[in-house]
């Protein structure tokens, strides 16, 4: 049930996304800032995944491979 | 598509021009931003501390550098080195009475005091690990990436490869991206890989082992979209799928076994077995990330996920992350992370003695029960003028687990069978380029 | 090339780029101001011969004979930003309107070319016919880039990086405090505040009459406070742009040189002189040049992009009141 919530949720994002004002070239200035970037900060993404996996028994979901390592 | 509404009079393009103008002069030895570019290598490095209240703690350094070898095409190499050291709970429920186990090797025994959380006190580990990725324009809006990883401590070996790739479409406002993933991993226990449900023996006698190492394979896929909101606004979604095949059990955890009459007392001959997990997982996630600008330039950084596998085991992520800039190059970010899960199938925190018989897989880590991790944290960080960047962090993180009702039979009902954890994390990071490194070092010795 | 002395500073003359510059240095120390005067003279003809459209030996003219030409990461730098100018100004701003100079020639007469004769030039300008991979750029026949718009600017900023640079690597702690004020014939840039901590005194036409006839020259913002209009420059650039000297003029019609890419047909109705202020000089340049595009609602355009400004308006009525296309 909450699965099926879920998916439509995340199918109606991706869809709406036609629906949006679009943004010329000269305009991206914002979106190239660092701050802005999904993973504005690689170490500190890598050391929280890192902690995190360690910890629980969810890893991942912004990337693939990595490695892995004995702590889980 | 939206039609634009035509701009009536000339429109700021202040901003704009300025952007654009500092891409024109940004070849110089000036710019504002570090640039992995010519001769010039950027180089980021962390330290981390981490520290559970009496129980494990960690040191980490890692030093990434990155360097642009043609047109927009990037190799980075990523290298970690960790310690641990301190106890972690070994899989067993507190008596009341204290406990004597046999280490992993074999060689020896630790005892655990009345009504505490036994904790195996012998956890010491180095881990080296190293990252390579190649990172290259395939065509005007598709881009691959390649990569290999390797990672080694004395009981654990990790190699691994992985591809992705991702197109632009729809003038850039979407990227579509697909990565895979296969990493393998050999345990080489200390002491050997026992069997699954094998009793941990009476010292001197050893345990029955199942060969001195022990592989497992796992594979990963992901498919994401990327999109462009607006100016301001970026969202992405992953979609990931995982298989763990092989030998996917910890080799030193185990569980006490009670007698059968609900006592709560443990079984009175070999009352620990070591766990036994299935030989094959597959999981699957489902990520969102929202990352937005507002007007005073503060940047919102949201993210969700929905974990959930074959072992019964299902979990929510939230991460929020706000920063603030400030005048000058600082700026401020505090965390919040939530992170609830619900147990696996074959968590349990004791077996009775029939269920020894009765079940295939069971295992006492606590990382597969019912929990909730807490997390708060503030980020604290530096922009120099030309491009270096210092930062700090410091978290705090708290677990609360759920003790299992079916478990706390008896006398076990006066122990806290899932104890909560706390720990705190404190990291330091800096980030410059190798002429900057150069510069220091010539400075320092001159 | 020159160095002279004044009472506080040194100055240092070269001629490029069709005009007298100058380099002001903040310093009593008269072997760094030559070894300035030296590096801005080097760095701004470097720029000169290397975009030149007069040179047959430069990769200017190879980009204009029509190959495919793989180019550097400076020119891919120049391109791009030509390119994001191109859409910034919606087109009023396109560095392939050079080939228009073959029907207009401003020297003061009346001689104003066809309608016949600009529509066949027009085929060749557009920016979006170029075509670009990567570093790679290649124009279709007859097709010229032509970056006169922004090489003086971009030259003005080079050097003063460039002179940035030297000062910083100084091994003086006092050497490494020194300014310098980069002068291509009126487009400025610094490298910082003086010594004292106040900026470089920069004086700005703005009182004087325009003259209609006077001789076809360029005319620098003198750096001697004489007009009204003077300020304080502690960073970033001042460019000024305008047809005070150059134009056509018929039928009590002025045709000022500063030509509409997408119609072939002067601006109507623009300054005679735009100054700006802004945080390069190749900025400012932009600002000045784009504000001379919109014509009689320059000065609306000036007020939005919120940087100082002056604006010069001919004395003629009729031009002003002239509304734009």
């Amino acid at each position: 049930m909450i699965k099926t919530l879920l998916f439509s949720t995340f199918i109606s994002l991706v869809l709406s996304a036609c629906s949006l004002e679009p943004v010329q070239p000269w305009d991206r200035d914002l979106l190239a800032q660092q701050k802005m970037q999904l993973v504005a900060d690689p170490l500190e993404i890598y050391l929280d995944e890192h902690t995190y996996f360690s910890k629980e028994a969810s890893s991942g979901g912004q990337g693939v491979g990595g490695g892995g390592c004995g702590c889980n | 598509m939206q039609l634009k509404k035509k701009r009536q009079g000339p429109r700021n393009i202040r901003h704009q021009l300025a952007a654009a103008t500092c891409g024109l002069l940004a070849g110089s030895s000036h710019a504002s931003s570090l640039i992995a570019s010519g001769d010039n290598w950027k180089i980021d490095s962390a330290l981390l501390i981490y520290a559970e209240k009496d129980r494990v703690s960690l040191a980490e350094g890692v030093l990434s550098i990155s360097k642009e070898i043609d047109d927009d095409e990037f190799i980075n190499a990523r290298i970690v080195t960790d310690v641990l050291t301190g106890s972690s709970p070994n899989g067993a429920v507190p008596s009341s009475t204290a406990q004597t186990f046999t280490n992993p090797s074999g060689n020896s025994t630790y005892t655990e005091a009345a009504n505490s959380t036994p904790l195996n006190h012998t956890f010491k580990d180095l881990r080296n690990a190293l990252n390579v990725e190649w990172d290259t324009p395939l065509s005007r809006s598709l881009r691959g990436t390649l990569g290999g990883n390797i990672s080694r401590e004395y009981d654990y070996l990790s190699t691994g490869i992985s591809a992705s790739l991702a197109q632009d479409i729809n003038q850039r406002h979407t990227t579509l991206t697909v990565g895979l993933s296969v990493n393998k991993d050999t345990w080489d226990p200390v002491g050997g890989v026992p069997v699954g449900f094998a009793v941990m023996p009476t010292y001197p006698a050893k345990k029955a082992l199942d060969g001195a190492n022990a592989d497992k394979t796992v594979k990963e896929i992901l498919l994401g979209v990327t999109q462009i909101i607006n100016r301001q606004t970026l969202m992405q979604i992953n979609y990931s799928r995982g298989q763990g095949s092989g030998y996917l059990t910890d080799p030193y955890k185990i569980l006490s076994v009670l007698e059968n009459d609900g006592s709560g007392n443990l079984r009175s001959t070999n009352p620990y077995i070591y766990e036994n997990r299935p030989d094959q997982r597959t999981y699957q996630s489902l990520y969102w990330k929202g990352v937005h600008q507002f007007p005073n330039e503060n940047v919102l950084n949201l993210s969700y996920r929905y974990f959930w596998d074959d072992w019964g085991i299902q979990s929510h992520t939230v991460d929020l992350r706000y920063r603030f800039d400030f005048d000058g190059g600082h700026y401020l970010q505090p965390h919040l992370r939530y992170y609830q899960q619900g147990s696996a199938d074959f968590y349990r925190q004791t077996l009775t003695d029939s269920e020894e018989t009765t079940l295939s897989y069971a295992s006492a880590d606590y990382r597969l029960g019912e929990f909730v991790t807490q997390t708060i944290g503030l980020k604290y960080g530096f922009a120099f003028k030309n491009g270096a960047e210092i930062n700090f962090r410091a978290e705090m993180i708290t677990q609360k687990g759920k003790d299992r009702r079916a478990d706390a039979v008896g006398l076990l009902q006066n122990q806290q069978l899932f104890p909560d954890n706390e720990a705190y994390l404190l990291q330091g990071g800096l980030s410059l380029d190798s002429d900057m490194l150069i510069k220091y070092i010539m400075r320092f010795f001159k | 090339m020159g160095l002279e002395r004044r009472t506080d500073y040194f100055v240092g003359h070269f001629e490029a780029m069709a005009s007298h510059c100058e380099v002001l240095i903040d310093t009593r120390d008269k072997n760094l101001a030559q070894e300035i005067t030296h590096l801005a003279a080097a760095e701004v003809s470097r720029i000169e011969q290397k975009y030149s459209r007069y040179r047959d030996d430069n990769i200017l003219h190879r980009i204009n004979q029509g190959t495919a030409v793989q180019v550097d990461e400076e020119t891919a730098r120049l391109l791009n930003y030509a390119q994001q100018l191109y859409h910034l100004s919606e087109g009023k701003f396109d560095v392939t309107s050079g080939v228009l100079r073959r029907a207009w020639h401003f020297d003061g007469s009346d001689n104003i070319p066809s309608v016949a004769r600009i529509d066949a030039l027009l085929p060749l300008v557009g920016w979006e016919k170029i075509q670009r991979h990567h570093s790679q750029i290649q124009l279709t026949a007859g097709m010229e880039i032509d970056f006169g718009g922004i090489g003086k600017e971009y030259a003005a900023d080079r050097a003063a990086l460039a002179v940035s640079a030297l000062i910083a690597g100084q091994s003086d702690a006092h050497a490494r405090s020194t300014s310098a004020l980069i002068n291509l014939g009126g487009d400025l840039a610094v490298t910082g505040p003086r010594k004292n901590g106040n900026g470089w005194q920069v004086g700005v036409d703005s009182g004087a009459p325009v003259n209609s006839g006077a001789p076809i020259n360029n005319s620098g913002a003198p750096l001697i406070p004489t007009q009204t209009a003077d300020f304080s420059l502690k960073q970033g650039g001042v460019a000024t742009s305008g047809d005070a000297n150059r134009y056509l003029e018929k039928s009590g019609v002025r045709y000022g040189h500063v030509l509409d890419p997408r119609t072939g047909w002067p601006v109507k109705g623009a300054p005679a002189a735009v100054t700006v202020v802004a945080a390069s000089c190749t900025d400012a340049g932009m600002l000045s040049t784009m504000a001379l595009l919109h014509g009689p609602a320059a000065e609306d355009f000036l007020r939005k992009q919120e940087v100082p400004y002056w604006c010069q308006w001919h004395k003629d009525a009729m031009n002003r009141a002239a509304t734009s296309d």
